[in-house]
């Protein structure tokens, strides 16, 4: 220390993870205030330090200033020498985070990655366009056990949720047209509606969505996970090809069960119109008889085609997010996100581009 | 300045020394369902110890860590941490004693979300009053301490098996828990990064008088820092050797902890021909 006065910060007892907060506070007000003349930090009296009591001492000698020094004094040996392994001019060099990328930058990277996304994809239909067009032609491809597997998980366990919600299309449909239509006493066309609408449109949209969110989203995580332990690249390894191993036995599952569970919520949409229509004075045998007028097999038929593309569709996103996923239960989580709003939005694309063909 | 330590978790520092061991294990059964993995087994972990917790796999070792740890109850028997039964501690002592356990789990049990550093600062922005620049600065010296210093802004996904472990170690670390209980620390590792993480392990213990519960099969690894081991077996489901390791590997009787200790594999039985 120089001719000037000394500052004196008097360390005693413990400290400790539970304690330093007051201690390193009280230390660095002090250190703020004798800026300009050294200060002594007397550890004399410090029964116990942990790794935090520890750093409080190194960031007190890291503040020290030109002129106005910090000396420890009276620390035993054992804890100096941990304060005195690290170099304050390592610490002081913290690593940069990733530099922030300009706007341009931003845009070009985005453009190019929606566009790699798209080749992706692309891509993997292509590949999955081929794995199905194997287990066409060559017996022994498709594994018959782990569809029969997906399909009573992704389908048979489905069928309470599809029912409900299908039930509770049809009545919310005949209910919110009734409601219209009796002001102009054309009650029974609202039939004619709900039929339509069951069976074209939302039979096949609800079932898709209900299995997005529910079948999807675990096609993702399932493998996900998977590829997070590796299992892919042991699939890879042993010379078997994870599209047909993983993916196929998931599309060829979806593909079926997604127009059966259509059928369900049709045909429990419609009961559930025919319900509502009977408040409306129009029994079921009034229901059923316009229904056959109102609608024809080619609506059915329609509405199942749609669903099995839907079920295409759904689980191939499904598996290709588990595939591209990255490291970590994070990554697994945010496929699994990923595949339900693509699945969503890549159903309504699809059903556009059905109701513009067929109109 | 005076530094009282009202802190949540009872202490088990050295400096107490003469007040009972660290942990203490008594007549402990456990398992899985049916399945008896480790019965009737006792011992204690004096303070500043190193204990080696050794056995081939599948023997039920990890499981005796978490037992000890309180996340699974043993089927029958106790475990005192300082004193204080943790199996029939109310879920709040529980909690609080299992903050006096800094834990590394074999995977290192990063969260995902989380980088290094904030992994690392984690139990201090839950339990301390810690600024944010002297959190990060103690978290910083601990990943300085296993040697992590420039993966801190990195996330766990990106992070090999040995680093997710020593980061683990840090994180277990930061509450200046003088407990520490780690699961295969050096598996997977490079033979200077575990020689330095052993080096860091003998620090600790020798500085700040940490007591450490390690279950590692290194057969390095464990001579240069175990005081004391316990061997378990899968067979007889017991603790067959207790001691030092090298006492064991030259003295024991016992022919299975003769065998690991020498690395010896198992003897295939020849079958007589026609």
């Amino acid at each position: 220390m120089d001719g000037r006065s000394a500052a004196t910060i008097v360390l005693e007892g413990r400290i400790t993870a539970y304690t330093a907060a007051p201690i390193w506070r009280a230390a660095r007000q002090t250190l703020a205030r004798n800026s300009e003349r050294p200060v002594v930090v007397d550890a004399s009296r410090l029964v116990f330090i942990d790794d935090v009591g520890i750093a409080l001492l190194f960031d007190l000698t890291r503040l020290q200033r030109p002129g106005a020094p910090v000396e420890i004094r009276g620390l035993a040996a054992k804890f100096a020498a941990l304060v005195a392994a690290y170099d304050p001019e390592d610490l002081a060099r913290v690593p940069r985070g990733k530099a922030q990328a300009g706007v341009l930058e931003s845009i070009g990277r985005t453009t190019a990655q929606h566009f790699a996304y798209a080749r992706r994809m692309l891509d993997f239909a292509a590949d999955c366009g081929a794995a199905l067009g194997l287990a066409f032609r060559r017996r022994g491809v498709i594994r018959w056990g782990e569809v029969l597997g997906v399909a009573t998980e992704a389908g048979a366990n489905a069928v309470p949720i599809v029912l409900l919600v299908g039930f509770l299309m049809g009545v919310i449909i005949a209910f919110e047209i009734g409601l219209v239509a009796q002001q102009f006493g054309a009650v029974i066309f609202v039939v004619n509606g709900v039929g339509v609408a069951m069976l074209r449109e939302l039979g096949p949209l609800m079932t898709a969505i209900v299995f997005s969110g529910r079948t999807g989203a675990a096609f993702a995580a399932q493998i996900g996970t998977q590829k997070v332990n590796e299992e892919v690249n042991a699939i890879s390894t042993f010379g078997l090809d994870p599209i047909r191993f993983l993916v196929l036995p998931r599309l060829i599952a979806a593909a079926v069960v997604v127009p059966l569970l259509s059928v369900f919520a049709d045909v429990v949409g419609l009961f559930g119109g025919a319900l509502v229509m009977a408040t409306f004075d129009v029994g079921f045998l009034q229901f059923y008889s316009q229904l056959l007028g109102a609608v024809t097999a080619g609506d059915f038929v329609v509405g199942i085609a749609k669903a099995a593309v839907f079920g295409l569709v759904i689980a191939a996103i499904g598996c290709e997010r588990g595939l591209t996923t990255g490291a970590g239960a994070t990554s697994v989580g945010l496929s699994a996100t990923s595949a339900v709003v693509t699945s969503i939005v890549m159903i309504v694309v699809i059903d556009g581009i059905f109701t513009v063909l067929l109109s | 300045m005076s530094s009282p330590d009202p802190s949540p978790p009872p202490r088990t520092n050295p400096t107490d020394a003469g007040r009972g061991a660290a942990i203490s294990v008594r007549g402990l059964r456990m398992g899985y369902g049916e399945r008896i993995l480790l019965d009737k087994a006792s011992f204690d972990v004096q303070r500043g110890e190193i204990l080696v917790i050794l056995g081939g796999s599948g023997c039920g070792k990890s499981s005796l860590m978490k037992n000890i740890i309180g996340l699974y109850p043993p089927m029958a028997g106790d475990v005192l941490i300082a004193g204080r039964s943790i199996v029939a501690a109310s879920p709040a002592e529980r909690a609080s004693l299992q903050r006096s356990l800094g834990v590394m789990y074999q995977s290192g049990a990063l969260f995902g979300s989380l980088t290094v550093l904030e992994n690392v600062r984690f139990p201090l922005d839950q339990f301390t009053d810690l600024g944010l620049d002297e959190k990060n600065l103690t978290a910083r010296l601990l990943l300085r301490q296993v040697e992590m210093a420039d993966a801190e802004s990195l996330m766990p996904g990106e992070l090999s098996g040995g680093m997710l472990k020593r980061a683990g170690i840090a994180r277990a670390m930061a509450l200046g828990c003088d407990i520490l209980l780690l699961d295969e620390p050096s598996a997977g590792l490079d033979p200077i990064t575990a020689a330095n993480l052993d080096r860091t392990i003998l620090t600790l213990r020798d500085t700040l008088g940490f007591t450490f519960v390690v279950v590692t099969h290194e057969l390095q690894s464990i001579f240069a820092i175990a005081d004391r081991a316990i061997m378990l077996d899968q067979v007889s489901r017991s603790i067959i050797a207790e001691g030092r390791p090298a006492a064991l590997r030259d003295t024991s009787a016992d022919p299975r902890v003769r065998q690991f200790f020498n690395r010896q594999p198992t003897a295939v039985t020849q079958r007589a021909g026609p």
